[in-house]
């Protein structure tokens, strides 16, 4: 037996310089993109629809892409409610990476948006390893998926700085306690900031949007 | 699962390289380093190779995966080293914490996000 060096390079890397490819495209166009993931059912469609209509409201304008499997359920909700959408499907992969995004960018009106939401697959594991190139990241959780979802995926939250605790109308009725949810959260992310909400009813969207730097 | 889809980019990676740079001799181990933040199951991993590597010049090597451990950089007041990690009961891993161990001040990853072959092992070719 002998040993050979390859050091042929970091496969993730070819991943970050699609990514940076990508928000370089969106930083020329003016156009500043958030990666929206969560698990499925997390209420991250909602949640992105109550953003876009606040954000409207003050002159923002916004677009989104869905990231689903298969279908375009997402992208139709998009659509409905006008805004310039399109979307991406994985076709079995269980996340959005850089290289879909950036064919999906190339086709998209972004000189019709100054906000771009990127719904990512319903998945709260396999999106965390894929950097897409957005300005920021943030991750919505339901309080229906228990109040042990930090101490679940602790490494993707260790890495996600913005997090939506939602569905908070029905915390009481499932006897969950967000409060546990956000003291995980603080213990594996210091600088984390969390928000509760509930979409559906449009709650905390004005402090989320605050967070976010709206 | 995005285990399959990194292995397969590792796959083609290496076998690419190879036809560029061959070895004499069959691969049996193949060294990879695997940065602590990523989400991923080395057990999966391994299963994935095995199967893609399959009818390959591959067929029959081993990954064998070494995790590193997340290493920082302060912009605040300059530290550069090991992450802090957090180890409690019940989490049944250590989780980096992306807070500076000095000041506390939010951190640069600097390693810990990587997936780098290093080495290949190679069986020595039988004297003729």
């Amino acid at each position: 037996m002998h040993e050979i060096k390859t050091g042929f390079g970091d496969i993730l890397k070819r991943q970050l310089e699609l990514a940076e490819r990508n928000y370089e495209l969106l930083s020329d166009r003016g156009v500043r993109a958030i990666n929206v993931m969560g698990a499925i059912g997390s209420g991250k469609t909602a949640l992105i629809l109550q953003l876009a209509e606040r954000l409207q409201a003050k002159g923002i304008r916004v677009g989104a892409i869905a990231g689903d499997v298969a279908g375009d359920d997402d992208l139709k909700r998009f659509q409905a409610a006008g805004l310039p959408s399109a979307v991406i499907n994985t076709g079995d992969d269980c996340h959005l990476d850089a290289h879909r995004v950036g064919h999906a960018l190339k086709d998209f009106p972004l000189s019709a948006v100054d906000v771009l939401f990127i719904e990512n697959v319903g998945n709260l594991v396999c999106p965390a390893d894929f950097p897409l190139g957005t300005e920021q990241d943030l991750v919505v959780i339901s309080v229906t998926e228990g109040d042990d979802m930090v101490r679940k995926h602790p490494k993707m939250f260790a890495q996600t700085d913005v997090v939506a605790i939602n569905k908070i109308d029905l915390a009481e009725i499932i006897e969950v306690d967000p409060q546990r949810i956000v003291e995980d959260y603080r213990r594996v992310n210091p600088h984390g900031r969390a928000v509760l909400t509930d979409a559906k009813h449009g709650r905390g969207m004005e402090e989320l949007l605050s967070v976010l730097g709206f | 699962m995005h285990e399959y889809s990194l292995a397969h980019s590792l796959l083609e990676g290496l076998l690419e390289h190879l036809s560029t740079h061959p070895v004499e001799g069959r691969v049996v181990k193949v060294h990879v380093r695997q940065g602590e933040l990523l989400i991923l199951s080395q057990e999966a991993l391994g299963e994935a190779w095995r199967l893609l590597s399959e009818g390959t010049p591959l067929a029959g090597s081993e990954l064998e995966i070494e995790r590193v451990p997340v290493r920082v950089r302060c912009p605040g007041c300059g530290y550069q080293g090991d992450a802090r990690y957090l180890a409690e009961e019940g989490w049944h891993q250590a989780i980096p914490v992306l807070a500076c161990p000095q000041c506390e001040a939010r951190v640069e990853v600097v390693e810990g996000k990587e997936l780098v072959i290093t080495n290949l092992t190679v069986e020595d070719r039988q004297p003729p």
